[in-house]
């Protein structure tokens, strides 16, 4: 199946994805508004790759993690920093490996 | 999986609950088994995710360095104008392929790469900047395509793994060791209502030879 | 639901994501989409680097003897982290993609052995639960 792509995010970052084919794009200055914008493109079936920069993705923080977890496989969902090269100090997936993984890393290191 | 310990001292009971317990030991080493083929699984797209994030994290800074060029050359406004001209219906082919019952995304990319006529902002617009900045942009897409085709496998196979854990942990900390509580319950009970027939048979036997 | 009941669901859904019918690597290579349908109704793709790969590996005449995906067996009996491959050709292959003597007919792996293998094979073997 094909899907389209949407970003969220400056200026800067929908422009120069729009410049390469993207076909949705929302810049976000409103926060009620980018939520909305943000629901209809989980929920739209169209759409398989969803492109926010971190920046946005943590000013929404909770309610952001929330709609991840609930939506289904698609749409596929990326944080990318944007053109200042923001990225959270914590990584996302650095926590998840903490959080579940943890203890397991152990095992697999003596494994190899 | 809460039991109650109310369980009836026989030896019926007794050959049920060992029953049980076999059953939940099997399912313990067979949920042991995939969590670790979980932590294999995780490694490998952990691997994949290590090879590919730094790539399209570069490409991805190269492009806004480009933008930023276009947008001094050709002009902020003018740069904006041709991203909404241009075409923009670039479709990524997610179709799902499973590890263990785990669905994940396993994502096909054709070329993302235009040249400038398909692009198809105005030729009034044609500048070699903006091009640049264009094909910049998709290429650092397709390499954060791929980037999150390993992320969501990552986030979808750690989900599968928590729950996993919770399941062998039920088993492990809470049902096992009722399981095996009842059971010693049971055997105590057998022990001593054995011990009481055998005083009992004592008893008479011991009233039986007063009275000859 | 009793305990017992939640721990047979759970056992019956381990194997719920393996094929009804199993390819061989000689259909799969003339399929100009090779996939199979699992049990629960979901399709797996197979990738065609790796068939091309896996057709490298055998000789002409074995290519319709290799069924896909090939199965990693994981069985607690056998101890943790230890998993068994079944069938002559199968062994043939998974011991030249370990570099491992080549055994008759059965080849005992062990995990990071599971894990080099998932590496090179990601679509073209699966894991299975046996007890």
């Amino acid at each position: 199946m094909s899907y389209k792509i949407a970003v969220v995010g400056d200026q800067d970052t929908i422009t120069g994805f729009a410049l390469a084919g993207a076909t949705y794009t929302h810049i976000h200055t409103a926060r009620e508004e980018t939520l909305a914008k943000l629901n209809e493109f989980f929920a739209s079936g169209e759409i398989g790759l969803v492109l926010i920069t971190h920046r946005v993705a943590e000013e929404f923080g909770f309610d952001f993690r929330q709609m991840l977890r609930t939506k289904g496989l698609l749409p596929l969902v990326l944080r990318i920093p944007d053109k200042t090269g923001y990225m959270p100090k914590v990584d996302e997936l650095r926590k998840i490996i903490r959080r579940t993984v943890g203890a397991e890393i152990m095992v697999k290191k003596e494994g190899l | 999986m809460a039991m109650a310990l109310a369980v009836a001292p026989t030896r019926m009971e007794l050959l049920k609950l060992r029953q049980r317990v076999g059953l939940a030991q099997k399912g313990y080493d067979l949920l042991k088994e995939k969590m670790d083929a979980l932590v294999i699984e995780f490694f490998e797209v952990l691997k994949r995710i290590q090879e590919a994030r730094p790539k399209a994290l570069e490409q991805l800074s190269v492009a806004h360095r480009a933008l930023s060029m276009c947008f001094a050359i050709v002009g902020t406004l003018e740069t904006k104008q041709a991203s909404k001209e241009t075409k923009r219906e670039l479709q990524v082919d997610v179709s799902t392929r499973h590890i263990m019952g785990i669905a994940v995304p396993a994502v096909e990319v054709g070329e993302v790469e235009r040249n400038a006529l398909i692009r198809g902002y105005g030729l009034h617009m044609t500048s070699s900047v903006l091009d640049e900045a264009s094909k910049k942009f998709e290429r650092a897409l397709k390499l954060l395509i791929e980037l999150a085709e390993f992320e969501e496998s990552a986030f979808a196979i750690a989900r599968e793994f928590e729950k996993t854990k919770r399941r062998v942990n039920a088993l492990e900390y809470i049902l096992i060791p009722r399981l095996k509580e009842a059971i010693k319950f049971i055997m105590m009970r057998l022990d001593e209502m054995e011990r009481e027939n055998f005083s009992r048979l004592k008893r008479i036997k011991a009233m039986l030879e007063e009275r000859e | 639901m009793s305990s017992d009941r939640i721990i047979k669901l759970e056992l019956s859904r381990l194997n719920l994501h393996l094929p009804e019918r199993r390819l061989s690597l000689k259909e799969a290579l003339l399929s100009p989409r090779p996939q199979v349908a699992a049990r629960d109704g979901s399709v797996h793709v197979f990738k065609r680097g790796e068939l091309e790969f896996l057709a490298g590996l055998l000789p002409e005449a074995d290519r319709d003897k290799l069924p896909l995906p090939i199965l990693i067996a994981l069985e607690p009996k056998l101890g943790r982290g230890t998993a068994r491959i079944s069938g002559e050709v199968e062994v043939k292959v998974v011991s030249q993609v370990l570099g491992k003597e080549a055994a008759a007919g059965e080849l005992l792996i062990y995990r990071p052995e599971v894990a080099i293998l998932r590496r090179k094979l990601p679509t073209t073997t699966q894991y299975l639960f046996m007890w």
